[in-house]
């Protein structure tokens, strides 16, 4: 076997160790020249080292940013009161206003989750499955345009096109038909993220569906099986990984999206994110900001969890796949 | 033991060492003044965009560069986004980021209160303006209010084609649903919402419900919220057909070619200030430098152009109002014109005011 596998590297020329091998190596050199040997048990740890310290620096930042959302401002000097208070958190609770921006926050989310992933998915699917290299490129091409152009212009984009003397109003005015408000909506908001979240939601599906044989649609098809029948029973389940991690990413950056709301929602649709600006910037109640930060970055670290615990952390390796694959 | 017959030698040092200090001291005492002078490589000065910036660089920046050589930069990061950035440089000793900050004048007194703004007091400049400049509730000059400004019920001419609308209630009438615009924290409302809601000018801030109450009849006709910008976009786009907006944004507008035109109604408008003011911790030249910039814009030859651009009355008087807004109900020429608007103390704006947006918001919002 070992011969074998010489025989064709050589008549395929040299061989070349892939680039994350070769840095491994080096890493590994690296290692063996500045560490004891008699360390050497701690060699994973040294390499978890680099995201541990990313991690901390966060985990610091989140500290300071719980501590400071303890105190509440003075009016008289506009600096924090010293003493520790949850009052930031009470009014958070009891106002609510601030109630109604974390169920729209999370509403908005759950919406944009779904129907970006309802876009997401065929278009993933096409990209990966069809034959015709011209319309893979046509597909690339229309999914990388929007996504090189960034959320704030794509943002003023709607406007222009969704606007009264937009696009829309005036092929409407054509056909007689009046105009149309879609922006400075809470509508308008979802609309304007689906299509941001977009680009983002089909990267993540097109390598789980890559990953899925097309021999295995084709076997579940000769067997008897519809296209809609193998869909449900072999593509659905085999694309769960892309699928959780592309609703866990779009989600995330739902939940935390400050442009989208602050251009489309003409002011009155407020996500938790714009209410932190407003906190620190417009009221100079770094406290109050604080404890709205506190607020968004439970409230999405449970959600995310929650899809966790309902599809299993599994769902995300390719060990699902492997597994649905064994089973099957 | 001593010669009694030697000359003293150390009389003679002295003298020779006392001469010379004599002829440097004058240098050397003038040496910090000096080195005070030295031009910085440019100012940065805080400013809003738009007619705001032209009208910044028309009058004063540009005539400045041209009379000293340092070069003006505006830096258009929002008011309220730099003064925390602001407050956190002075906090930490570190050079705040920018040498001038054109503020509105709550604001700039809040950073007052935060003891972040370097004493203005000895302006030359300040001589001979309006007392309306004069910071009120501080010690001192902590900050310049540089002119003021009426927030004015702008409407466009082809939904109001006979006349101007007579109350600010004219942005509650369901014809104007979705077309009706305010500041997307109310300011400027507060004061005309508490009389065109029922209530009493002078019971603010006490007794506000009457103001709330209009809001929430406003929040029915779902008006779009934004900035300055904003406005003169929205009627550029017909957008809106009512909203309140600073005199500045409509006459923009207007200048822009759009039909678009304004009026006090018969509750009153507010009238405000905005200021100029230096952040603590610049080095010495710099902060020389940057007050010379404060004391040229509160000169007669920048504010008339300055102001003229805004169309707002500026705080030096006897100076000629822009030919399109003389005995414009809107822009006050004198000192007793001020007395026809309704304008809130600025200690009480700086002590409500963050309650009130948060009023407007927790209303606007739904």
């Amino acid at each position: 076997m070992k011969s074998c596998r010489a025989d064709i590297g050589a008549g395929r020329g040299p061989r070349v160790r892939p680039l994350g091998l070769r840095l491994l190596d080096f890493a590994e050199t690296l290692r063996a020249g500045i560490f004891p040997a008699r360390l050497s048990g701690w060699t994973p740890y040294l390499y978890l080292l680099p995201a541990t310290l990313v991690t901390g620096i966060l985990a610091i930042g989140l500290a300071e940013m719980a501590e400071t959302s303890l105190h509440v401002l003075d009016r008289a000097t506009f600096r924090l009161d010293p003493a520790y208070t949850t009052a930031n958190y009470a009014a958070i609770f009891g106002k609510p206003v601030y109630l109604r921006i974390i169920l729209k926050t999370g509403l908005a989310a759950l919406l944009v989750t779904l129907l970006t992933l309802l876009l997401a998915f065929p278009y993933a699917y096409l990209l990966v499955r069809t034959p015709h290299p011209r319309l893979r490129r046509l597909l690339l091409v229309a999914l990388f345009l929007p996504f090189l152009l960034g959320q704030v212009i794509r943002a003023y984009g709607w406007l222009i096109v969704l606007g009264k003397q937009g696009l829309l109003n005036a092929a409407l005015a054509l056909v007689g038909l009046g105009p149309v408000s879609l922006i400075y909506t809470y509508g308008g908001v979802v609309l304007g993220l689906v299509q941001y979240m977009l680009p983002f939601a089909v990267l993540l599906l097109a390598p789980a569906l890559t990953a899925i044989p097309r021999e295995v649609e084709l076997a579940s098809e000769s067997l008897g099986a519809s296209p809609r029948r193998t869909f449900r029973h072999i593509v659905l389940p085999l694309a769960r990984p892309g699928l959780v991690a592309a609703g866990v990413v779009v989600f995330t950056l739902t939940v935390t999206d400050f442009a989208m709301p602050e251009i489309m929602g003409g002011g009155a649709n407020d996500f938790i994110a714009n209410a932190i600006y407003d906190a620190f910037f417009q009221l100079s109640d770094p406290g109050m900001g604080a404890a709205l930060g506190i607020v968004l970055t439970v409230f999405a670290s449970l959600i995310v969890a929650l899809a966790f615990l309902l599809v299993g952390v599994a769902a995300l390796g390719h060990g699902a796949q492997q597994d649905m694959r064994a089973g099957s | 033991m001593a010669d009694p017959h030697r000359k003293p030698e150390l009389p003679r040092r002295r003298f020779l060492l006392g001469s010379a200090a004599a002829v440097a001291a004058p240098y050397v005492l003038r040496l910090p003044r000096a080195l005070a002078r030295e031009k910085p490589a440019e100012i940065i000065v805080r400013a809003w965009g738009g007619v705001w910036e032209e009208a910044l660089r028309k009058g004063v920046s540009d005539p400045f560069t041209a009379m000293t050589g340092i070069p003006v930069r505006h830096d258009l990061t929002e008011d309220n986004e730099i003064r925390p950035k602001i407050w956190a440089a002075v906090d930490q000793g570190r050079v705040p980021p920018i040498h001038v900050n054109w503020d509105t004048t709550t604001n700039a007194t809040k950073s007052a209160l935060r003891g972040v703004t370097e004493d203005l007091g000895g302006l030359a400049n300040l001589e001979g303006l309006l007392p309306l400049a004069k910071p009120a509730g501080l010690d001192g000059w902590p900050l310049v209010n540089v002119y003021s400004y009426a927030y004015v019920l702008a409407y466009s001419q082809k939904a109001f084609p006979d006349r101007a609308p007579e109350s600010w209630t004219a942005m509650l009438d369901p014809a104007f649903r979705k077309r009706v615009a305010m500041y997307d924290d109310g300011i400027g409302l507060f004061a005309p919402a508490q009389v065109a809601g029922g209530g009493k000018f002078e019971d603010i801030p006490e007794a506000m419900e009457p103001c709330w109450d209009f809001f929430r009849r406003l929040r029915a006709n779902q008006p779009l919220l934004g900035e300055d910008p904003d406005f003169t976009n929205w009627f550029q786009n017909d957008e809106i057909d009512l909203a309140c907006t600073i005199i500045s944004n409509a006459r923009e507008a207007r200048q822009n070619g759009i039909a678009v035109s304004w009026t006090v109604p018969g509750e009153g408008a507010t009238l405000d200030t905005d200021a100029l003011w230096i952040p603590k911790g610049l080095p010495e030249n710099e902060l020389y430098w940057a007050e010379q910039y404060v004391n040229f814009a509160l000169s007669a030859e920048a504010q008339q152009v300055w102001c003229n651009a805004l169309g707002l009355p500026p705080v030096r008087p006897g100076l000629e109002p822009p030919a399109d807004l003389v005995g414009d109900v809107a822009y006050p020429a004198s000192e007793a014109d001020l007395g026809r608007f309704l304008r809130i103390p600025t200690p009480v704006l700086v002590e409500h005011e963050s309650s009130w947006f948060e009023k407007v918001n927790e209303i606007m919002q739904g």
